[in-house]
């Protein structure tokens, strides 16, 4: 076994290269806000700059294929990229992506050649931002029950419905959306996949006021939005998967949403919270209380289960193989230990932890934003209990037959 | 990055799972837990025959020299079992403390016997105030000549009964001495306790003589070779666990199919479900926090932070998957028949072997510079 993200001459030359890469192009002026709701549109940009020089070299989705603006590259060097990236503050891509991130595996088992050709490129190439649209109103964790509508009229898909918790501030290019094609069709046989272009005419987007983003640090997403969409015309050809298809369809882009891929670089706010508690403030360490200490080490093992967790999805998918629970597994841990961290921290630190005050919030407001992002984080990506409900299909408790985790490349 | 086997360790991982279907199966280790001086005439040659005592011992030493992980590929297969026996204790545990303690000379009369499963040797450190620390070590030994002599009680000692040989850490002036006791010499006595509880023993030691040729190394160096050694062992016994939790797991979704009541499989139940999940992410936990402390130990990276996390994770896993795999069989998990209880027993048994979560996770503040 090898856990070691650089190990070989090859690698560390790769690492060195990314990294004296990223002083050169790490765009002057970036900064990070704690609570991705403060990013403004000029730190928004400055973050797309560097997705465009990433996306030129391949560096900004480094596992897709070459040939639709990929790098290709081999499950080393793609966590090197991702660790060097999380060690300036960012992650990969720099800007909130979600239709990009899921769109762009499942298009790649599922588009044609030409959905291919037209939509990988520009999303690998950071030239454009994609939102993901699946939970509506009345349709969470039951996705198949969704409302929104795609009727066929002529060479457009006519759409009319309404999405919610979407995207980020600052507007998206496209929407990957999963809709309803057939509404008189039988359950699970009735939907399809969209990619939608922002630009349409009928759609409206409305910021919605919530505690927070819900795990997506470092990407800076910012507000969620419900998207309207009114007798919007689709283009035919942007349907992706076969009309009717949805579902299965669904079954790849849920794979990569449930954790499929494996995080890196995660929960750096642990390490920078016990360094905080180590320090000395007028003689006294908020560690020299026992059970502060005590408390503090379990943050530690907490971390380091679900680091490994991220590693583990990592491997298996960047090498193909196959996968059952795990990343439902990785996605409920990182659920739970959220609230549980959160609640530690509270206990360790006492009062300071919910306050972004200048004076008296510690760690810039990380620790307090912390305390909000652990609860939002619950819903995105399926709740816990819908992660509870895959682990135990794909381990085949009460069943012989274990369901399959959805395709990924 | 590659988080697979490789072949030496799939081939182990094979022979390891041949071994226990065949040599293992239930009957066979609810018999043993019954009578458990049995093992010496039934599992144990055949674990000696397959070279697996060998495993972490050099060759220049009689052994194979396999990496920690590959032994603790088989250990894993072992605790699938659970396979009981002075295995850990004599083939891991004092294999590795007689490498970091044992002048050339000791090394070369013990561990080719060892490795060779003729000698078994067990660990003899706990006592009344019990404790895997150096002063929990009070056992004193007395100057006799030209070596010492040996009055006192060690307790929880495991794998005693099975043992040939006993390396006993006990206090003289000078610090902690490591001293090899021929485990059926006179004044020694090993009981063993019963209970809920496998293979623990008190050894007392009444006016044992032990001569200069079995100080194990030098004088007062028995604490410092123990931390070396206990750095290695460590994970392979987490490894046991691993495979215990994974026994569990297996069990537990097997029967959430096979069990019907309300008129289909228990399993269908989310309530059952939730069971299982606890099982596999304490697996899981277990089994990784395990694995990069090996291979941080194979690579000879700085590995002690990663041993307390694994040791404190895989303890408190395998006592929990047990746990919560009764919650899955409700009554017949404790028919002793069944071989549930197997597993629950020794996740009791080896809670606080090598150090207990507490312990571990004291070592883990002084590491994470928590300390005042």
């Amino acid at each position: 076994m090898d856990f070691a993200i650089e190990d070989s001459p090859e690698q560390r030359e790769f690492r060195a290269e990314v990294r004296s890469w990223l002083a050169h192009n790490l765009p002057a002026g970036i900064e990070h806000s704690v609570d991705p709701r403060d990013m403004n549109r000029e730190q928004y940009e400055l973050r797309r700059e560097l997705g465009r020089r990433l996306g030129s070299k391949g560096w900004l989705y480094p596992s897709m294929p070459t040939a639709y603006g990929g790098g290709d590259l081999a499950v080393e060097k793609t966590v090197i990229l991702h660790d060097e990236i999380a060690r300036v503050g960012l992650a990969l891509p720099p800007y909130y992506d979600a239709g990009g991130r899921m769109a762009a595996p499942t298009i790649l088992v599922w588009g044609t050649e030409e959905h291919k050709k037209r939509f990988l490129p520009p999303i690998c190439r950071g030239e454009v931002r994609t939102w993901q649209l699946l939970t509506e109103p009345s349709a969470g964790s039951d996705l198949a029950g969704i409302k929104t509508t795609a009727i066929r009229d002529g060479d457009a898909y006519v759409v009319n419905g309404q999405k919610v918790f979407v995207g980020s501030s600052h507007g998206a290019d496209y929407s990957w959306s999963i809709v309803v094609t057939d509404p008189k069709g039988e359950r699970h046989k009735n939907l399809s996949w969209l990619m939608i272009p922002m630009n349409l005419p009928g759609i409206s987007v409305v910021p919605m006021d919530l505690l927070a983003t819900g795990g997506e640090s470092g990407s800076g997403s910012g507000v969620k939005n419900s998207v309207f969409f009114d007798d919007v015309r689709v283009p035919a050809e942007y349907l992706v998967g076969g009309e009717n298809n949805g579902w299965r369809v669904a079954t790849t882009h849920l794979e990569a949403e449930h954790g499929g891929m494996g995080r890196l670089a995660d929960r750096r706010v642990i390490y920078e919270f016990i360094e905080l508690c180590r320090q000395r403030h007028d003689g006294a360490a908020i560690a020299d209380d026992p059970a502060a200490r005590a408390e503090l080490v379990e943050l530690y093992i907490e971390a380091e289960i679900t680091r490994l967790f991220a590693l583990r999805n990592h491997w298996l998918s960047h090498t193909s193989q196959p996968r059952s629970y795990e990343g439902a597994q990785y996605s409920l841990r990182r659920k739970l230990s959220g609230l549980d961290i959160s609640e530690k921290m509270l206990r360790i630190a006492g009062p300071r932890v919910l306050t972004k005050d200048e004076r008296w919030g510690p760690l810039k407001g990380m620790v307090e934003y912390f305390q909000r992002d652990a609860i939002t984080s619950l819903h995105p990506g399926a709740t816990t209990d819908i992660q509870r409900v895959i682990i135990s299909r794909r381990i085949g408790v009460g069943r012989a037959e274990r369901e399959k985790a959805g395709a990924l490349r | 990055m590659d988080l697979g086997l490789d072949q030496t360790q799939q081939l182990i991982q094979e022979s390891a799972r041949d071994f226990v279907r065949g040599a293992c199966s239930r009957d066979t280790l609810v018999n043993l837990d019954r009578n458990p001086a049995a093992i010496a005439d039934t599992l144990w040659p055949k674990l000696v025959e397959l070279g697996w005592m060998g495993m972490a011992i050099p060759e220049a030493y009689g052994g194979t020299g396999n990496s920690l992980t590959d032994v603790a590929v088989l250990y894993e297969e072992l605790g699938t079992g659970p396979v009981p026996g002075a295995h850990f204790s004599s083939g891991v545990l004092c294999a590795r403390l007689l490498l970091e303690a044992g002048n050339e000379a000791q090394k070369q009369r013990w561990l080719p016997q060892l490795a060779s499963g003729e000698r078994v040797f067990a660990l003899a450190l706990t006592e009344s105030s019990y404790g895997w620390l150096p002063e929990n070590v009070r056992l004193a030994a007395a100057p006799a000549g030209t070596g010492c002599k040996l009055n006192g009680c060690k307790v929880f000692v495991h794998d005693a009964t099975l043992a040939t040989d006993l390396l006993v850490l006990a206090r003289s002036d000078s610090g902690i001495d490591l001293l090899r006791v021929d485990a059926r010499a006179k004044g020694v006595r090993v009981r063993p306790l019963e209970g809920f509880i496998t293979g623990l023993s008190e050894v007392s030691f009444e006016n044992v003589v032990v001569g200069p040729e079995d100080m194990v190394g030098a004088r007062a160096g028995g604490w410092d070779a123990l931390e070396r050694a206990l750095l290695a062992a460590t994970p392979v016994l987490c490894a046991y666990k691993v495979g215990g939790c994974k026994a569990v797991f297996e069990m537990s979704v097997q029967y959430s199919r096979e069990r019907s009541q309300f008129g289909q499989p228990i399993g269908r139940f989310q309530r059952v479900q939730d069971h299982i999940v606890h099982i596999v992410n304490h697996l899981d936990a277990a089994r990784w926090t395990t694995y990069e402390a090996l291979w941080k130990l194979d690579s000879g990276l700085d590995a002690a932070t990663s041993v307390h996390v694994a040791k404190a994770v895989a303890s408190e896993s395998y006592l929990r998957a047990c746990d919560f795999a009764h919650e899955v069989h409700a009554g017949i998990g404790v028919v002793r028949e069944y071989g549930l209880t197997l597993h629950t027993k020794m996740s009791r048994s080896l809670y606080h072997c090598l150090g207990a979560p507490k312990v571990h996770r004291k070592h883990m503040e002084r590491l994470l510079g928590l300390e005042a």
